[in-house]
């Protein structure tokens, strides 16, 4: 069933997982650099809503924190993937992607009728 | 399953909530740290970059406060963090805070006591049971006149009741007695009651230990078994738990009787209207004895029993009146002596809380008002310290904190003081009981039952939470309007207030004003009245009198009875600084006389029952009149040789003369007290009037009987004394057993006691109106104070361009002394008009003042206002040191 949730959030919360999946663990400001970079800069990660996002994450399980080193030696807070978030991810895509082909298909469809 | 992971871990981040934050602090720091360096290695200066990633980074507050949201049990948290902050504003500003809680808890602390003293005399139901369902039943007269004293019923009226109405369930019959339990060390004296068989299972009491009457046990012979009252077991007896089956000796009974049983607590009289002119008699007091009896076979048509009857379920009272009504008329048309009367319903609470009720509700709205004065004062005092943080308030709306959020914050801190002051108030209330049963124990019926309890508490603090609804809602509504940009661009002018705040503030100080004054001028009508009281001619001496009820409780023989007087008196005369001792049955202002019906030589006889003239008799020895200061107009005072040997003699008083014989001598007529064909008393003197009856009452008719040929049971022993009455009290006390061991010595007080005792209801109104006023007073020149002082405040700027202008220092002046007349005559002038209207609750204790009485709205009016504008010089003088140059600063 399809959840109704605010669409921002939503795809904000599937791109950090998304993110993680790939590049394995990140702190905060390279979640938020890897989304805008992978976006091509269309989108700017608004930080109010990343680091409640973060939290509600964790607190669902479907991510991991600890404090790590960064690259240039600072104390950051590294977040990972867990199983759980795994599944999540998982079980989101398929959502998304069906969403997506079956958008498409209802675009294509309807251009060629008006075609 | 994750909705209850999720539930355990915000639960756990309330618990640990200090980590989180500082976790989410260090991740922001790190966030802009990170960025700040991305930013450098794009090519800009470390400035630039560090601003960059800081307005990149967007509001922080915001994001804390989504965080927080996200964080923990959002409702606990937020009211958690609320009450710190709170707490913390509250220490930073220690007078403010003191001023408002202190505020309120005189305000608490005065409706909770007062509202305690309700709760346990007018509220606790008497412990019988279904309470709302009994009725005493009195007797008045038919044609509507009033009655000279009180008058009960025969028993074969009640007894006829009982058994034809329908109405009713029953119908008992009692009457009061008065008796003394004998022991060899000095007697103690017993209340008590007897009752008909109906009696108790109408009332519906039960008994702690032991058993209530047998059928068999009432009846008019020799009394063989009573049941002992809680209270006189535990404080004569110290619950000796050995009492039942025991026999004890009682004071003009021939034989012992038997302890069957002991009451439950707590049960006491029921009003007894003739009881009253007896000494030791109280109405309020727990009932010591009970003792069954059935009403005397020759004795069915005296009118000797007060009657309580309980109407059947679902039957109003009104309905139980219209059938006694129709049920005496018929006695009445079949018995002569029942003619004239018909019986008049109240209920017993009713009944019992007239005396309450008139002193406890004045009182009620008396403390009322202080706390709506406390709650406009610390309304005004939060609307202040609002407008003087609206700059706190701005920042905190531009830094992204909801308006709701705000209010909850600002509505937290006014509770909070609240609750301080509640508590406060509680603890206050508490102490004011104490006193207030101190004080008041002659003036509040039952008082003694009163205890400030859970009640208490729980009417404190819904008092408390309502005072910070009132008092927080109007200043924190001001931040919805709040418009941040407006107060920040305004800088450093603290304080500034709108026309619409300083309209309300003064609206809200007029009303304190007007309260206050309604307050101050109940006080000053009751000051008045006891001025006048204390003015007022009793006919008699009241200093240097010491009095004690002194009973001779073994012999029943005249002979020997007087033997005891007689030397009792000679004994107490013979202590050194003694003027002169005497005995009597009439004390002033103790209520106590024989009521009796007599006939009067040249008076024609009554026709009816109810046509008799009732007097009150006293019965005195011959010194008594020397004594007490009461001047002998005509004829001659008691001898002592006007004993049982020689014709009885009266002394009348000069208003008996006066309406029975208008100006006709006096001495020489006759008085009859069994009918005109037994020989009658003659009239051997006349003396002057006394108002022994009431003090605020022109003096009664009175019969003075000779002592020694009355021989009254209860009496007082009286004595004059040239020192201080304390200090022969031991001595009295000693003489008077050295002639009988068990006389009983109870009751010792100075007539100047007697006589504050009989004005104590009045005393105590009084003390705490005054009490009252003088809190409601300061509460509102602190207002007028506080008022007028922001409004220099928030017109500075106003006031210094006047001065620069060229107003002179008088003028700035004027215009504040104008502002604080303006508020102040607008509460005197609504305080007239409210005490106006609140003073009639207080005529019931006024005394030759009329509760509209000019004098008092006048000098109360006059003085209100003459104190008031010595508020307003503090801050008048603070406008007129406005230095014109702060003009320029403000440009």
């Amino acid at each position: 069933m399809a959840q109704k949730t605010d669409v921002k959030q939503g795809t904000l919360a599937l791109m950090v997982l998304k993110t993680l999946d790939v590049l394995g663990p990140l702190h905060g400001y390279g979640i938020a650099r890897r989304i805008e970079q992978i976006s091509g800069d269309l989108l700017s990660v608004n930080q109010g809503t990343l680091y409640p996002l973060l939290l509600k994450l964790e607190h669902e399980g479907s991510i991991d924190s600890d404090w790590g080193a960064s690259e240039n030696n600072r104390r950051a807070r590294y977040y990972r993937l867990t199983k759980v978030g795994s599944r999540q991810l998982q079980s989101e895509v398929r959502d998304w992607q069906q969403t997506t082909e079956i958008m498409a298909r209802f675009l294509t469809a309807k251009a060629e009728e008006l075609g | 399953m994750r909705a209850l992971r999720r539930l355990w871990l915000r639960a756990w981040n309330v618990v640990s909530g200090r980590s989180g934050q500082q976790r989410l602090r260090e991740e922001i720091e790190q966030h802009i740290a990170l960025e700040t360096a991305d930013n450098i290695r794009a090519g800009m200066t470390t400035a630039e970059a560090h601003r960059a990633a800081r307005i990149k980074f967007g509001p922080v507050e915001a994001i804390r406060e989504s965080y927080h949201s996200e964080k923990g049990l959002h409702v606990m948290e937020t009211i958690l963090q609320n009450c710190i902050f709170a707490l913390r504003m509250m220490r930073k500003s220690p007078g403010f805070t003191a001023l408002a809680a202190i505020t309120l808890a005189l305000g608490i602390g005065a409706t909770s006591a007062v509202f305690s003293l309700i709760q346990g005399v007018l509220l606790t139901p008497p412990p019988y049971q279904k309470p709302d369902q009994l009725v005493l039943v009195s007797a008045v007269r038919t044609d509507g006149h009033k009655m000279d004293s009180t008058r009960g019923w025969a028993a074969q009226q009640w007894m006829d009741w009982d058994k034809n109405a329908t109405t009713l369930q029953g119908v008992a019959g009692y009457t009061w007695t008065f008796n003394f339990l004998i022991r060899n060390d000095g007697s103690q004296s017993m209340q008590g009651m007897k009752i008909s068989r109906e009696y108790l299972r109408l009332m519906g009491v039960k008994t702690v230990t032991g058993r209530l009457f047998e059928d068999s046990e009432y009846g008019s012979g020799p009394v063989k078994s009573v049941v002992l009252g809680y209270e006189f077991w535990q404080r004569v007896l110290g619950g000796d738990p050995q009492m039942l089956g025991k026999t004890i000796r009682i004071s003009r009974w021939s034989s012992p009787v038997t302890v069957v049983g002991i009451m439950e607590p707590g049960v006491r009289f029921l009003p007894a209207p003739g009881a009253s002119k007896e000494p030791n008699y109280d109405v309020n007091a727990t009932v010591d004895l009970w003792i069954p009896v059935a009403p005397d076979l020759k004795e069915m048509k005296s009118p000797d029993w007060n009657v309580v009857a309980r109407v059947r379920d679902g039957v109003t009272v009104q309905k139980a009146q219209q059938e006694l009504t129709v049920l005496t008329a018929q006695q009445a048309g079949s018995e002569k002596t029942f003619e004239g009367f018909t019986p008049q319903l109240q209920t017993v609470s009713a009944e019992m809380n007239q005396e309450g009720q008139k002193i406890l509700l004045p009182l009620l709205g008396a403390a009322a008002l202080v706390l709506l004065i406390a709650c406009g004062n610390v309304s005004a005092l939060l609307l202040v310290r609002g407008l003087q943080r609206q700059q706190e308030y701005a920042i905190r709306i531009a830094m992204g904190m909801g308006r709701g959020a705000l209010l909850r914050l600002i509505m937290t801190e006014s509770l909070l003081l609240a609750l301080t002051g509640g508590t406060l108030g509680v603890g206050l209330a508490f102490g004011a009981v104490t006193l207030f049963k101190l004080i008041a124990i002659h003036a509040v019926p039952r008082l003694d039952a009163v205890t400030a309890h859970t009640a208490v508490l729980g009417w404190g603090f819904a008092a408390a939470v309502l005072a910070a609804f009132i008092a927080g809602t109007i200043p924190a509504l001001r931040v919805l309007r709040l418009d941040p940009m407006e107060v920040l661009k305004d800088g450093g002018a603290k304080g500034t207030a709108g026309v619409g705040e300083r309209r309300l503030l003064r609206a809200v100080v007029v009303l304190q004003t007007s309260l206050t004054l309604a307050l101050l001028v109940g006080a000053g009508l009751l000051i008045r009245t006891m001025a006048k009281i204390a003015a007022a001619p009793s006919g008699y001496d009241t200093s240097k009198i010491l009095t004690m009820s002194v009973t001779e409780v073994q012999n029943q023989d005249q002979a020997v009875w007087n033997d005891f007087h007689h030397r009792a008196l000679e004994r107490v005369a013979a202590i050194p600084g003694v003027q002169y001792a005497a005995f009597a049955w009439g004390v002033p202002l103790t209520g106590n006389n024989w009521p009796a019906t007599v006939e009067i030589e040249g008076q024609p006889p009554a026709i009816k029952e109810s046509d008799k003239i009732a007097l009150p008799l006293r019965s005195v020895t011959p010194d008594y009149f020397k004594l007490m200061g009461l001047a002998l107009l005509n004829g001659r005072a008691f001898r002592s040789t006007d004993d049982e040997k020689v014709p009885r003699v009266a002394v009348v008083n000069k208003a008996f003369a006066g309406r029975f014989f208008s100006g006709q001598p006096v001495i020489g007529r006759k008085i009859w007290l069994n009918g005109r064909d037994k020989p009658g008393m003659e009239i051997v003197g006349e003396i002057a009037d006394g108002r022994t009856d009431d003090l605020t009452r022109q003096a009664l008719p009175e019969v003075y009987l000779s002592f020694w040929q009355a021989g009254p049971f209860s009496k007082h022993l009286v004595i004059r004394i040239a020192a201080d009455p304390s200090t022969i009290v031991a001595g009295v006390e000693r003489e008077v057993r050295s002639v009988d061991p068990s006389a009983a010595i109870e009751n010792v007080k100075t007539l100047e006691q007697i006589r504050d005792d009989s004005l104590a209801s009045r005393t105590f109104v009084m003390r705490l109106l005054v009490g009252f006023s003088i809190i409601g007073s300061v509460l509102t020149l602190v207002g007028i104070y506080g008022v007028l002082s922001l409004s220099v405040i928030s017109r500075r700027r106003e006031l210094a361009i006047r001065a620069a202008v060229g107003a002179q220092q008088s003028d700035l002046r004027r215009l504040i002394f104008n502002e604080g007349i303006r508020v102040i005559g607008g509460g005197v002038f609504f305080g007239v008009v409210l005490a106006l209207i609140s003073s009639q609750v207080l005529s019931a204790f006024l005394y030759e003042v009329r509760p509209t009485d000019p004098v008092t709205l006048l000098v109360v009016g006059l003085l209100f206002l003459g104190v008031g504008l010595l508020a307003c010089w503090v801050p008048a003088w603070r406008a007129e040191k406005v230095h014109p140059i702060e003009a320029l600063r403000y440009s």
